[in-house]
């Protein structure tokens, strides 16, 4: 490669990062759930380099954002570390199954199992922030063992809120396989930690969103010192995608701000759900053996961008009947 | 004495370890434009990550040549640096944590932050040597 194609090349990876930051920042469901596919699919660039690239690019994201957080004291990180019990051994399940995976060759299957959570996760992300406090439930026996009582200042409610968290037992299940995600794609997977803990532990939204930011970059250094020993993480690669999902979620959260205007957000996860659908299809791809350049990606192309729109009607019409019922 | 505050320490290590980390990648990225490669590899070898074959990985770089590499202004031991800055970043977070939690005499969470430190340490120092 000459040194203009080389320097266009990098800087098409940094236009990636920045992206996928920006989308991953604006959905929520941060940036490494749509660097992946976006590397893979339409840089051409093998999984295993886009997962290593992903997983060391979140924890620059992650930190970045908690260091936000964490002062402003609204992310619990009492309750966080206790978590990161589950999420560092899914984290290091995730990763060894991930070499083993890829040393027989099925690496097909990484594809679809990806396209498979990434939809999945948009589910509870639509869902999610439509209440800001969760319904009141009583302590449990983990409340008091664990100490798992907070309070915060909520600046849209304008009062402070005193929270505690329930079922500690079953948010920890729940982050043990957000751990092994993460681990095996690559991924934050923040999705599966807000369902840690608002699900399971009844924590309030603020909380839970910001404590699960703060724990994805524990959960990725975990991950991503496995991936560096196995070779996953090209160096120049990683630079890239480092600086542009750091820039492009940083922009992100200046933005989310502002934007009021809810249908906006459908177009993002639009934009997911297609991802997703392409994902599984290049899987199929390469489990047939057939070619994934030319018609056969024009196929998968058109596919994904259909099933993806039937997808996300129906998801519309769900969640404006179940809001019409509330 | 006045009473530290735990959360905007957490916050400053968090801050400071990503400033650094993008600081070490950045001048990396330029030493390797400048000198045209690192680590005895060319430009175009080093940029080939189309290429699952391609020997330019985080496997060939070994943590003991850092050093050495940052002296030589390598730039590939440079964006590596950055990368384990950012490795880094969460334990020391997390070994903060354990000293507050020490103080406080917290028996359960110095415990639990010890295994979470114990995992991390397995990952970067146990698990390698089974891989690869």
């Amino acid at each position: 490669m000459d040194p203009v194609s080389i320097l266009l090349s990098f800087i098409s990876v940094i236009v990636a990062g920045f992206l996928a930051g920006l989308l991953g920042s604006l959905t929520g469901l941060g940036g490494g759930t749509v660097l992946v596919p976006v590397l893979t699919l339409f840089l051409g660039i093998p999984i295993v380099f886009a997962t290593g690239a992903s997983l060391i690019s979140t924890i620059a994201t992650s930190a970045g954002s908690a260091s936000g957080y964490t002062k402003s004291k609204i992310a619990n990180i009492r309750i966080a570390i206790g978590l990161e019990v589950a999420t560092t051994t899914g984290a290091i399940a995730g990763s060894i199954t991930l070499i083993a995976v890829y040393k027989t060759g099925l690496i097909w299957i990484i594809y679809v199992i990806f396209g498979l959570v990434l939809l999945i996760s948009l589910v509870p992300t639509i869902n999610r922030a439509r209440f800001e406090l969760p319904k009141k439930m009583k302590p449990d026996w983990t409340t008091r063992v664990f100490n798992l009582y907070g309070s915060y200042y909520d600046q849209k409610l304008k009062k402070q809120v005193d929270y505690h968290a329930v079922r500690w037992w079953l948010g920890e299940i729940v982050m043990f396989f957000a751990g092994f995600i993460s681990g095996l794609l690559g991924i934050g997977s923040g999705a599966l930690k807000v369902l840690g803990m608002d699900w399971a532990m009844n924590l309030p939204m603020k909380v839970t969103t910001t404590s699960s930011n703060f724990m994805i970059g524990i959960t990725a250094a975990t991950g991503s010192s496995i991936y560096w020993f196995a070779g996953y993480i090209q160096p120049f690669l990683a630079a890239a995608t480092a600086i542009g999902v750091l820039a492009g979620a940083y922009l992100g959260s200046k933005i989310l701000v502002r934007i009021t205007n809810v249908r906006i957000r459908w177009i993002f996860f639009w934009v997911l759900a297609f991802l997703g659908v392409d994902m599984i299809f290049s899987g199929v791809v390469k489990e047939q053996g057939l070619p994934s350049t030319g018609t056969v990606s024009y196929i998968g192309f058109a596919v994904s961008i259909f099933i993806s729109i039937v997808l996300l009607f129906l998801l519309y019409v769900k969640v404006r009947r179940d809001s019409r019922h509330a | 004495m006045p009473k530290i505050d735990q959360d905007s320490i957490t916050s400053l290590i968090l801050k400071s370890g990503v400033i650094l980390s993008l600081f070490m990648i950045t001048a990396g990225v330029v030493l390797i434009f400048v000198r045209g490669g690192g680590d005895g590899m060319t430009i175009s070898q080093i940029a080939n990550y189309y290429n699952p074959e391609n020997p330019v990985t985080s496997k060939s770089l070994l943590p003991a040549n850092f050093l050495n590499g940052l002296l030589h202004a390598d730039g590939l031991y440079f964006i590596s640096v950055g990368l384990w800055v950012l490795i880094f970043t969460p334990v020391t977070v997390l070994i903060d944590a354990l000293v507050t939690f020490g103080h406080e005499r917290n028996k359960l969470y110095t415990l639990l932050d010890a295994i979470v430190l114990f995992n991390l340490l397995i990952a970067i120092f146990v698990i390698p040597r089974y891989i690869g």
